[in-house]
């Protein structure tokens, strides 16, 4: 028979003997699953494991940067609205200040404009008072004239008539003094 | 010890047919564990991808204990198929074992010593490739051999024989007790009836439990071993 010059005949022993043949065998094999377990399973796990690596890296790393971010930004508000206070602080206190001023000059200003109309009131009155004297005078003097030449129409005697007209104008003179 | 085997022989070579199915199933079922927890990989893992990092993860640590920095992640590879194969071979013998005409065909490869020995002498030839190709053949040869004074030559290759049988023959040693001890128990079992059933599956269970952890402590311990064999021949000593 063909297989039986071609291939090897198989017989069953009793285990006695060693078997070197098998060492190349298991070498083979175990060479081969390694070369297998490398294409369809090693390199694709560690490509990923590699890239989860990086991932969680890059994500701490995010995570660092946007908790500065954050603490910054916390910062820069909180220093805008001590800033703010400030400002409105000062504001205030500008308005006060300036209000507190201008009520002063109003004030100021009032007293002034009334003690000077007080004054002119004063010196109006014044001046009226003089006028109304000098007119009293006139009017004396004329009605004094008129009287007069009434009398002396009724043929009154100059003497009565001085003696009248000088004790009218020293009443009118008492009256002014006062 | 003396179990029936199929052998034939090739170029002048002895081959053991029960041997290579053992191997290769074992193999088949590394490779389609690895296979299937690879499918669809994802950033954020989930479920088998987890377990696949996991061991990834494990054999790395023991990688990164004795090999330091870049040089890491060229033995990363082979401690993880390392460890994988041993594991599933280990356990394979405790699951089933498979017959035919009186010669076990399925069993434990890692329960047989050539197949152990040749683990170990990859382990050990890579190991020494490494020393050679770091240190230059000079240094690799003086470190390994001439140290501490060059007297020590004869004990050292001594050394390294005993360092390739006890690598090999710790492994086989405690793969091959626990699965003879689970044959005579099935023996047991078969041989007197029910009186001699329930104690022997009671103690098979226990035994079985055992044998799992001596399988997953033998293939932690072998890939720990080759990588500390690793990185004595790729650092110089002092």
């Amino acid at each position: 028979m063909l297989s039986h010059s071609l291939l090897p005949t198989v017989a069953v022993t009793d285990g006695g003997g060693l078997y070197y043949g098998n060492m190349i065998f298991t070498a083979l094999v175990f060479i081969i699953l390694m070369l297998l377990i490398m294409k369809f399973a090693w390199k694709p796990l560690s490509e990923m494991m590699e890239k989860r690596a990086n991932k969680i890296a890059d994500d701490i790393n995010s995570a660092e940067k946007s908790r500065k971010d954050a603490e910054d930004l916390a910062k820069q508000r909180e220093d805008a609205l001590a800033k703010s206070r400030e400002d409105a602080t000062d504001i205030i206190n500008n308005a006060k200040q300036s209000a507190q001023v201008q009520s002063d000059q109003i004030v100021t200003t009032a007293r002034n404009d009334a003690q000077s109309i007080k004054a002119s009131a004063q010196k109006d009155i014044e001046q009226e008072r003089k006028d109304a004297l000098a007119n009293t005078k006139n009017d004396v003097a004329n009605l004094s004239i008129e009287i007069a030449s009434k009398i002396i129409q009724k043929e009154l005697k100059a003497d009565d008539q001085k003696a009248l007209i000088d004790s009218y104008i020293e009443g009118l003179g008492k009256q002014d003094a006062r | 010890m003396n179990d029936p085997i199929s052998t034939f022989k090739l170029f002048g070579l002895t081959f053991n047919i029960g041997n290579m199915v053992s191997v290769t199933v074992a193999a088949v079922f590394v490779f389609l564990f690895v296979f299937i927890c690879s499918r669809k990989l994802q950033v954020i893992p989930s479920g088998k991808q987890n377990l696949l990092e996991m061991i990834v993860d494990f054999t790395n640590g023991i990688v990164n204990t004795s090999v330091e920095g870049a040089k890491a992640k060229v033995y990363g590879l082979f401690a993880f198929v390392l460890f994988v194969f041993i594991f599933i071979s280990n356990q394979m013998g405790l699951l089933f074992q498979i017959d035919y005409n009186g010669v076990a065909y399925v069993k434990s490869p890692t329960s047989d010593p050539i197949v152990t020995l040749t683990l170990a002498a990859i382990t050990l030839a890579w190991a020494h490739f490494a020393g050679v190709s770091k240190l230059g053949f000079k240094g690799y040869f003086s470190s390994t051999y001439l140290k501490p004074f060059k007297l020590w030559l004869p004990l050292n290759v001594f050394e390294e024989l005993a360092n390739f049988l006890t690598l090999g023959l710790r492994l086989y040693g405690n793969i091959f007790a626990g699965e003879l001890l689970l044959g005579l128990l099935s023996k047991l079992a078969l041989g007197y009836g029910v009186l001699g059933y329930v104690p022997s599956v009671l103690v098979a269970m226990i035994w079985e439990a055992f044998s799992i952890f001596i399988g997953s402590v033998q293939a932690f311990v072998f890939v720990t071993l080759t990588f500390v064999y690793i990185s004595q021949k790729i650092q110089p000593e002092e």
